[in-house]
């Protein structure tokens, strides 16, 4: 949105596209730093060829933490009141006091807290300010604004008197906390005078956040709707860990996604094939379990259609003969899936299925047509070759050794359907698992759970002020006043009291903990904490069968 | 992502371990491609091919394979599976007989091409025969490709929506690649996806607020500074100093940034008053000092997107002025200009410039910022990208292969090796079974036993994404751009298949 001409981009622009040459754009004193850097990408690019991928990653050492925000954050310690000395701000996700959209079949009026110690850990800790990378920062923003206006004083004196460590204190909710929308889930402050601007200069690695905390709130509403079902047509929730299994790796939008986001979905099930996510989980949080997740083999349609259509019952056969004693999955829709259930299933293999054992049963895989119409229809062909037998509630299983697993067109409104047309039709949910893909990790933005991060007071001339935004044309975006403390009632709901009046003692203690001060990390939680932390109550699944 | 940590072998479906013992016997090669299918009534008729280099050099260039990694990968797979899967002898011979190397080659239309729908866009094929497993375990890694190719396509659909419009209303396109602004870095899902979602609306943009992108595109794409920005204040800027102070405020940013554009948010309270108290009453002198290589950009950020830019740009109108262009739409004085960066999707913006247009009033007059419409607000349904095995051979024997569920029939598949050409008629189309003939496939091989073997710089990519004509003015023939738009451009357009 640059006007300056004879600057670059305006009137330079031709007709039908940008005008990119570096030559015309650039004054001679930057065409210098272009030609530099164009050097650097050479070399970069050369070595890359023969040392490969080592030199490829740019990862947690070469990342810059002062080129990790928002650009118009560069500019901001220029805008705050003159002796400012702190900046207070605190995330939340948001309570919609008034929904103009139509009405959600699912209200995720709690989130599960979750993925604050991931980017803490990879991106905040430790020195993560040198002269190396004030350099680097303070030639992107020249050629970016095509002005000076980088804080390189203000990066200095980081780098100086804290040995580049960040001088910010983040309090938090503990990992895994389940807690009601509207209520503060971390803060974060300036803890030095002279550095009030860095509080919001970490805002947008912040609030990235949103991404873990919405996909482990989306797959816990999801499990409470497995748990309900599962209990109300077995009664009991045996292998509800297992119910829902991440499909989503080549949905998300980068490896990173994968990681965050896989892990996520593991706060509240065992089964993904996300691998992605068990990395993040071993190297930021940790487990007393070897691993937090597992898989089973499965087949896909590379494996089924490379045999050739007329050989489909060789492929299905080979396949369940190589994975005799543990569970396998077997996707059957390559060509007819109901084909492939009565005849290949039902009558070609059936002998073969039925020597397989409740520990290692065949998994049929539908993959396309509508979701519950689909998984219906399976289960009925399957049940006429496969007798179901009736258990405990009066509802229809399978034998063990045969199960359905339904990983296509699955969300949150869709699972209920399924759960539900299938307790209709008197079958038990024992029956089936899930796998979700592009539902589970990449189909959610921040606005979901209405997820922000807002200053909320400041210290200019050595008195505190308690700030807030009220914009007239959305009452929803209204945002607290003050320090904020997160405490519990007697009757056990939670409470965000504002304008620091949680430093009272009758409101007992707060639950946010220091988790990160001036570049260390104070307090962590195991993934089992978390897990723990998140899990089903009691009370909930009560309230659930209601 | 961390460098060493990367471990390749640990980057797939876990499902994809079990394959190597899932293929007919004496399987030989497995060929795969990717493609946006094509979907009747679909949104979208052309895709934007971008973001396969970064995905090549970061991941897949040079050894990635060692034999620690075989290691880890061993132990962690037994755990995962509960049982012993992997395939550790395979994946020491890729180590052994190509220096842990992918013996793989990957071949795919240029970056930036604009290419409708239902057509072949890369293929992926073992080049050694022991290793026709690889193909497919790379699948789930290539088929992230989804997003930059979406996040692209969808930014381009914003230009030509901004093109049109501002065309129309001003008579000329200048300022086009200035006017969507990336706001998404915060409502991206990871730093690695604001770096790609970020570069690869610089494909068809200038204008950006993630920093990832620019990085991305200098690190892999060759582009010393790919988009620009300005100062701009944000809400915390602004209630800092009290909301009786909302004019010091606002003040201060024109003391602090007298000479270069600034954006302003001005709905921290009540964005009606601040434009016609504030700005329009007791900072008007200070506003009208400004000029048009220093405007004053106001924000709203709240209300009905375009019910609040219509009357913020009356109230402007009031204080202010405004003229008319040379096509007869009102323009608010040079040093004052609005940005709209709430609430922005393909519709709204749609409809909030047809408004505009509605009421007299040009594109030029206003920007816009959009976050997660653009970078987070898709999925890889939005083109419904995804990758197939087509073509194998076993005992020597070439097979066509595909899937065609009769549950859905658009999940059909290609069949055979594939070329992508332009037929006699300027069409795009994917020949199948093996037919195209070699000198007239547009994929290009970039990736062969490890080494990247064709780059694009993103200067390349941005010419080969322009716009062309047709998008902007359907009736309008422009002589001056008759070199660039060769009589097959405008077919495409058209192409349907």
């Amino acid at each position: 949105m640059t006007f300056r001409s004879p600057r670059p981009l305006i009137g330079q622009c031709t007709p039908f596209g940008p005008a990119h040459s570096d030559s015309v754009t650039h004054p001679p004193h930057q065409r210098r730093l272009v030609e530099r850097e164009q050097q650097k990408l050479t070399v970069a690019r050369d070595s890359s060829h023969v040392k490969g991928k080592m030199e490829q990653h740019t990862g947690a050492v070469d990342f810059n933490i002062l080129l990790a925000t928002d650009s118009y954050k560069v500019t901001h310690y220029k805008q705050y009141p003159p002796n400012t000395s702190k900046v207070y701000s605190y995330f939340e996700c948001r309570e919609k006091r008034t929904d103009s959209t139509k009405l959600r079949k699912v209200k995720y009026d709690k989130t599960v807290f979750y993925g604050l110690q991931y980017i803490l850990n990879k991106y905040l800790k430790g020195q993560v300010v040198t002269p190396e990378k004030i350099q680097e920062a303070k030639e992107v923003y020249r050629e970016h604004f095509q002005d000076d206006v980088f804080n390189e004083k203000g990066w200095n004196y980081i780098l100086e008197k804290y040995k580049g460590h960040l001088p910010i204190e983040i309090k938090a909710v503990p990992e895994g906390s389940v807690i009601p929308r509207g209520n503060v889930l971390f803060t974060v402050e300036s803890t030095d005078p002279e550095c009030y601007w860095l509080t919001n200069w970490v805002e947008t690695i912040l609030v990235q956040s949103w991404y873990p905390i919405t996909v482990a709130t989306n797959s816990r509403e999801q499990k409470k709707i497995l748990a309900k079902y599962l209990m109300e047509t077995s009664g009991s929730l045996v292998g509800l860990e297992y119910k829902l299994h991440d499909f989503g790796y080549r949905g998300v939008s980068s490896q990173e996604t994968a990681g965050i986001g896989a892990s996520a979905h593991l706060v509240n099930f065992k089964g993904t094939d996300t691998v992605a996510g068990i990395g993040v989980i071993k190297k930021y949080y940790g487990t007393k379990d070897p691993v937090p997740g597992y898989s089973v083999p499965a087949a896909e349609h590379s494996t089924i259609t490379a045999w050739g259509k007329d050989h489909e019952k060789d492929a299905f056969e080979h396949i369940v003969k190589q994975f005799p004693s543990v569970p396998v999955s077997i996707v059957s829709d390559s060509y007819d899936i109901y084909n492939a259930c009565e005849k290949i299933w039902g009558e070609d293999l059936r002998s073969l299925i039925e020597m397989r054992s409740a520990d290692a049963p065949l998994l049929v895989r539908p993959d396309s047509g509508n979701p519950l119409d689909t998984v219906l229809k399976v289960l009925e062909i399957l049940g006429k070759k496969f007798h179901p037998v009736e258990n405990s509630k009066g509802y229809k299983v399978l034998p063990p050794y045969i199960r359905v697993i339904q990983g296509d067109g699955v969300d949150i409104n869709t699972l209920q359907e399924i759960v539900e047309g299938m307790k209709k039709h008197r079958w038990s949910i024992e029956n089936i698992s899930f796998g979700s893909g592009g539902a589970l990790l990449q189909k959610l933005t921040r606005d979901l759970l209405n997820c922000s991060f807002k200053c909320s007071y400041v210290v200019t001339n050595g008195l505190g002020v308690n700030v807030f935004k009220d914009p007239v044309a959305d009452p929803n975006k209204r945002s607290k006043k003050g320090r904020l403390s997160l405490h519990r009632t007697p009757s056990g709901d939670f409470v965000t009291l504002e304008e620091g009046k949680g430093d009272l003692e009758e409101y007992g203690e707060d639950l946010l903990h220091t988790v990160f001060r001036n570049g260390k990390i104070v307090k962590t939680y195991t993934f089992d904490e978390v897990r723990d932390n998140a899990k089903l109550k009691e009370s909930e699944v009560k309230d659930l069968l209601l | 992502m961390a460098a060493q940590d990367f471990n390749f072998l640990l980057a797939t479906d876990s499902y994809k371990i079990t394959h190597y013992k899932q293929y007919p016997p004496n399987v030989s090669k497995v060929y795969s491609y990717f493609e946006c299918r094509h979907k009747k009534g679909a949104q979208f008729s052309e895709v934007v091919f971008f973001g396969l280099q970064y995905l090549l050099k970061k991941y897949l260039a040079g050894p990635v394979v060692t034999e620690e990694k075989i290691q880890e990968a061993k132990v962690f797979y037994q755990m995962h599976f509960k049982q012993s899967v992997f395939d550790e002898e395979g994946w020491r011979k890729v180590l052994e007989k190509y220096d842990g190397r992918l013996p793989i080659r990957i071949k795919a239309v240029p970056e930036g091409k604009i290419v409708p729908r239902g057509n072949v866009l890369f293929t992926v094929e073992n080049t050694d025969p022991d290793f026709f497993w690889l193909t497919n375990f790379i699948e789930t890694m290539l088929v992230q490709m989804w997003y930059p190719i979406t996040v692209a396509t969808i930014s381009r659909e914003f230009k030509k929506i901004l093109a049109k419009h501002l065309k129309a209303t001003s008579g000329s396109l200048e300022g086009l690649d200035l006017k969507l602004h990336d706001f998404g870095y915060r409502g991206v899902s990871s730093q690695e996806s604001a770096a790609l979602g970020g570069a690869a609306h610089l494909v068809n943009f200038c204008s950006t607020d993630t920093v990832a992108g620019l990085l991305m595109a200098q690190r892999y794409y060759a582009c010393p500074m790919a988009g620009f920005s300005i100062p701009a204040a944000e809400h915390s800027t602004i209630i800092s100093w009290g909301r009786s102070r909302e004019k010091d405020a606002y003040e201060c940013l024109l003391d602090q940034f007298p000479s270069g554009p600034v954006a302003v948010v001005s709905d921290s309270y009540d964005i009606f008053k601040a434009c016609k108290h504030i700005w329009g009453d007791k900072l008007k002198e200070r506003v009208m000092e400004r000029s048009e290589d220093s405007p004053l950009i106001i924000r709203p950020d709240s209300g009905d997107p375009a019910e609040t830019l219509i009357e913020v740009i009356k109230i402007l109108e009031e204080c202010f002025g405004c003229s008319l262009n040379s096509v007869g739409y009102k323009v608010l004085p040079s040093y004052l200009r609005i940005i709209q960066g709430d609430g922005i999707d393909l519709n709204s913006i749609n409809e909030i410039l047809e408004k505009l247009s509605d009421e007299g009033w040009s594109a030029e007059n206003v920007f816009f910022g959009c976050g997660s419409a653009l970078v987070q607000k898709l999925n890889r349904d939005t083109l419904n990208c995804a990758f197939k095995c087509s073509y194998v051979e076993a005992n020597g024997k070439g097979m066509d292969v595909y899937k065609q569920p009769v549950t859905d029939p658009s999940k059909g598949s290609k069949r055979g090796r594939l070329c992508l050409r332009r037929n006699s008629d300027g069409f795009i189309e994917t020949v199948e079974r093996g037919a195209g003939k070699p000198e007239e496939d547009m994929l290009v091989t970039v990736f062969e036993n490890g080494t990247i073997v064709q780059e694009y710089t993103l200067d390349e990519i941005r010419k080969a994404a322009q716009l062309w004509e047709d998008d902007v003015s359907p009736s309008q023939h422009n002589k001056e751009d008759g070199p660039t738009l060769d009589i097959h451009q405008k077919h495409i357009m058209n192409g349907v298949h």
